[in-house]
């Protein structure tokens, strides 16, 4: 018993220990390695040229500028502000649609499952989602067309007007919105279906037996439980949608006018059709921070129950 | 006395008749042999002789002239190996207008001789010139007297070739003259039942014939387009470009500007507000906003494509369209349908006159190609530029832009369009924009500018015009090349 004792009082052996942390550190490295190359290297680079003022077009090497690209953004240069605000209508009001379709769409969808066809029915939901965003884009700008697209042959059909959804500046953000939304909701489908999975079958038999009404049900026992894969849901979603340009490109390029040019739609042509390597790496850093600042909000929101608990 | 049987010699050259026969055989042979000789000695001469060399070519996807560039290229294999002795053969990478240059760029930002030979826009000479990305192409000239060619006109040396503006420095050579023109429904044209009643309307016969459109003003084209505009027949009157894609409204917008005597900046000092935000401009722009009235739904959005599409099916009676694109434009069922004119002069009497934008494309050659590779593309280019190449260039609807090939008797029938491209082509009808380093930037804020009033974004033409040149001088005082904006500028927004 007391060599029991004095075997307990011993520390652990250190160089188990040791190899443990070496293991570690091996298996972790290349992780590591990974990240600092493709992640930590490039951003420190990004944000080195934001303070230069650098065009590839130009023949001419970075000029250190300060805070000059800053300044000139933070005083408008570009429309920013203007820019910024059309993004954040844009991710506010898709997502939202895209959170009430897919979470109506995933309650129908999770009580029909003795519906026959129901596989299939999901599958053919989900295939928006999969399909890459330019051919999204470039087949819904041919649908849209005034003159050859499907939807004005049918809008004339019903003996309604033509309407030309792209080049008009009151349709066409409103037109882009509804294709990525088309494109996404399924995603909010899948989480939702995801939500109601984790939800325990007995409370909601429970939650049956007493009779409670659906509001009830859906607030009490599935929101309840559900809530926290539906908030990553969307913040997925909210991250995507913020950095939305191939959509953009093939369907309007932006316009008409600015109409529907987002941060990420400038960003591109800043860094990649004007070469302004500088100017759009402060872009990029002020985008950082605005992606930053959300992701932080909806992980304080995430983090709430544990804090609460 | 005997005769004798010898004749005696005469005085001077004599030859005995063996040698004489063997010396006209020798003769005979060198001359029939001598080209055979020659090429064999060029052969020889050339230092790829016997070497197999891969070129590749990066051109525009989807554009005809580009694609002819390409599609010729087995012929310089052919020609090559009979005449230098080195066997080649070409890959080929594309990428529509708007990508090219990014294409372009981003390969050569890294000295990549990835792309051997490349099609530019004319307007990218500057950007492409500027890095050290393209050759200058002086020396390559003065060494090689087949490519000190006589152009067809000043404006193509000052569009395909020269950089910077009004400097002797020469970076590209034209792959494909083009300029604006105005494509019609002949048949329409002459539908008896069209002129009676256009005669009757107008008190003016219809404009029928290419003179007749030599000498027509756009008021006056106005009650042709008004005449076929018919929107419950499906039936427009003309389409011109507004998309916001990469320089297609602009282009179509300059015209109306230049040719009533607006400009869109001073390249020697730069400046640009106080130039381009000018009444004249801003009257340009409302000319061809109100110019949508004749034309189908979504014309905000046309470009080339578009054109091409609402013209063959036949929702159109005339576009304003590339000349480069004629082949596109004029199809099989089309054929003898359709009347190739210039486009109608802006103004009123003598005082009215036409100065359309210019289109078209050069080739350019990357400074990081090696000796063999460099040496491959010049050998292109001088083939390229030979009479009986460029005659089948335009035999396949391709437009040359050098003197001989336009001068000659049989080229304005040898396409439906080669007469109002060479009509257009002359000095003062047409004219190239910027070739700045900066012109993508300055692209996209005019391109937005001009698209947000077209489409109704914005119904202040002076404001938007205020905001495009606030924007552009300020891209050029950046890199030094024009004075700081004026206060008016702070503020100006779309």
């Amino acid at each position: 018993m007391a060599a029991l004792a004095d075997t307990a009082a011993l520390p652990p052996p250190r160089r188990r220990a040791d190899s443990h942390r070496g293991l570690v550190f091996v298996l972790l490295a290349p992780v590591l390695a990974f990240f600092v190359v493709f992640n930590t290297i490039p951003l420190l680079w990004l944000l080195g040229l934001s303070f230069h003022s650098f065009s590839l077009t130009s023949g001419q090497p970075p000029e250190f500028v300060g805070f000059r690209n800053y300044v000139q953004l933070w005083m408008g240069r570009n429309n920013f502000w203007g820019d910024l605000q059309r993004t954040f209508t844009f991710v506010g009001v898709g997502v939202t649609i895209q959170t009430l379709l897919g979470v109506g769409l995933g309650l129908l969808f999770w009580g029909s499952r003795t519906m026959p066809g129901r596989r299939l029915a999901l599958t053919l939901l989900f295939a928006p989602m999969v399909l890459t965003p330019v051919a999204t884009g470039t087949f819904f700008r041919f649908i849209y067309d005034p003159n050859f697209g499907a939807l004005n042959q049918i809008l004339l059909g019903l003996g309604l007007p033509m309407v030309d959804f792209l080049g008009n500046p009151r349709t066409a953000f409103w037109a882009v919105l509804a294709v990525d939304c088309w494109m996404w909701t399924p995603f909010m489908i899948l989480m939702t279906l995801a939500a109601l999975g984790s939800v325990p079958r007995a409370e909601l038999e429970a939650a049956e037996i007493d009779r409670l009404p659906f509001r009830k049900r859906f607030t009490l026992v599935i929101l309840h439980h559900g809530k926290f894969i539906l908030m990553l849901g969307i913040l997925l979603r909210t991250i995507d949608s913020f950095k939305t340009l191939d959509l953009i490109i093939p369907m309007t390029k932006g316009g008409p006018g600015q109409q529907t040019r987002l941060v990420a739609v400038e960003l591109n042509k800043q860094a990649f059709e004007s070469f302004n390597m500088g100017f759009s790496s402060a872009y990029a850093v002020y985008l950082l921070l605005v992606s930053i600042a959300m992701t932080s909000i909806f992980i304080f929101v995430l983090n709430l129950r544990r804090r609460r608990g | 006395m005997t005769r004798s049987i010898i004749r005696p010699a005469k005085p001077g050259l004599v030859l005995p008749r063996r040698r004489l026969l063997q010396g006209a055989a020798a003769f005979g042979a060198a001359t029939l042999g001598a080209p055979f000789v020659n090429r064999l000695q060029a052969q020889e001469a050339h230092p790829l002789a016997g070497q197999s060399i891969q070129m590749s070519i990066l051109g525009i996807a989807g554009w005809l002239p580009s694609s002819l560039g390409v599609q010729m290229s087995p012929l310089f294999a052919d020609y090559a190996k009979e005449q230098y002795g080195y066997d080649v053969s070409f890959t080929f990478a594309e990428a529509p207008f708007a990508d090219l240059f990014q294409k372009a760029a981003t390969s050569l930002a890294t000295r990549s001789q990835e792309y051997n030979i490349i099609i530019s826009d004319s307007q990218w000479l500057g950007a492409l010139a500027q890095p050290g990305w393209i050759v200058q192409l002086n020396d390559i000239i003065a060494q090689n007297p087949e490519l000190d060619i006589e152009w067809y006109s000043d404006i193509v040396v000052d569009t395909y070739m020269r950089y910077p503006d009004g400097s002797d420095q020469l970076w590209g050579l034209p792959q494909e003259g083009d300029t604006i023109a105005l494509f019609l429904r002949q048949d329409m044209l002459d539908d008896p039942a069209e002129q009676e009643a256009f005669q009757a309307a107008h008190g003016m016969p219809l404009p029928r014939t290419f003179e007749d459109y030599e000498n027509l003003t756009m008021a006056e084209f106005e009650k042709v387009a008004a005449h076929f505009n018919r929107p419950d027949q499906n039936l427009y009157g003309t389409a011109m470009q507004y998309s916001r894609v990469y320089d297609f409204v602009s282009c179509y917008l300059y015209p109306f500007m230049w040719s009533q005597g607006g400009d869109i900046w001073n390249p020697e000092t730069g400046e640009v507000v106080g130039i381009l935000n000018s009444d004249i401009n801003a009257r340009a722009m409302e000319q061809m906003r109100d110019w949508l009235r004749y034309q189908p739904p979504g014309a905000t959005n046309f470009g080339i494509a578009e054109i091409i599409d609402v013209f063959t099916q036949g929702r159109v009676f005339s576009s304003f369209q590339w000349a480069a694109v004629g082949l596109s434009m004029i199809t099989p069922e089309l054929e003898g349908k359709v009347l190739v004119a210039p486009p109608p002069k802006h103004g009123e009497g003598e005082a009215a006159r036409r100065v359309y934008t210019m289109g078209g494309q050069p080739w350019v050659l990357n400074a990081y190609n090696d000796d063999a590779h460099m040496r491959v593309a010049i050998d292109f280019l001088k083939w390229w530029y030979k009479p009986e190449t460029a005659l089948e260039f335009a035999r396949r609807g391709g437009n040359p832009a050098d003197a001989a090939t336009l001068n000659d008797p049989g080229f304005d029938a040898i396409n439906p369009w080669n007469r109002a491209y060479k009509y257009m082509l002359t000095e003062g009808r047409s004219r190239d924009f910027w070739h700045h380093p900066k012109y993508a930037e300055m692209l996209a804020v005019q391109q937005e500018g001009f698209s947000a009033f077209m489409t109704g974004q914005s119904d202040d033409a002076m404001g938007v015009l205020d905001y495009i040149a606030c924007a552009q001088q300020q891209i050029l005082a950046d890199v030094g090349d024009a004075p700081e904006v004026p206060s008016m500028c702070y503020g100006t927004s779309l």
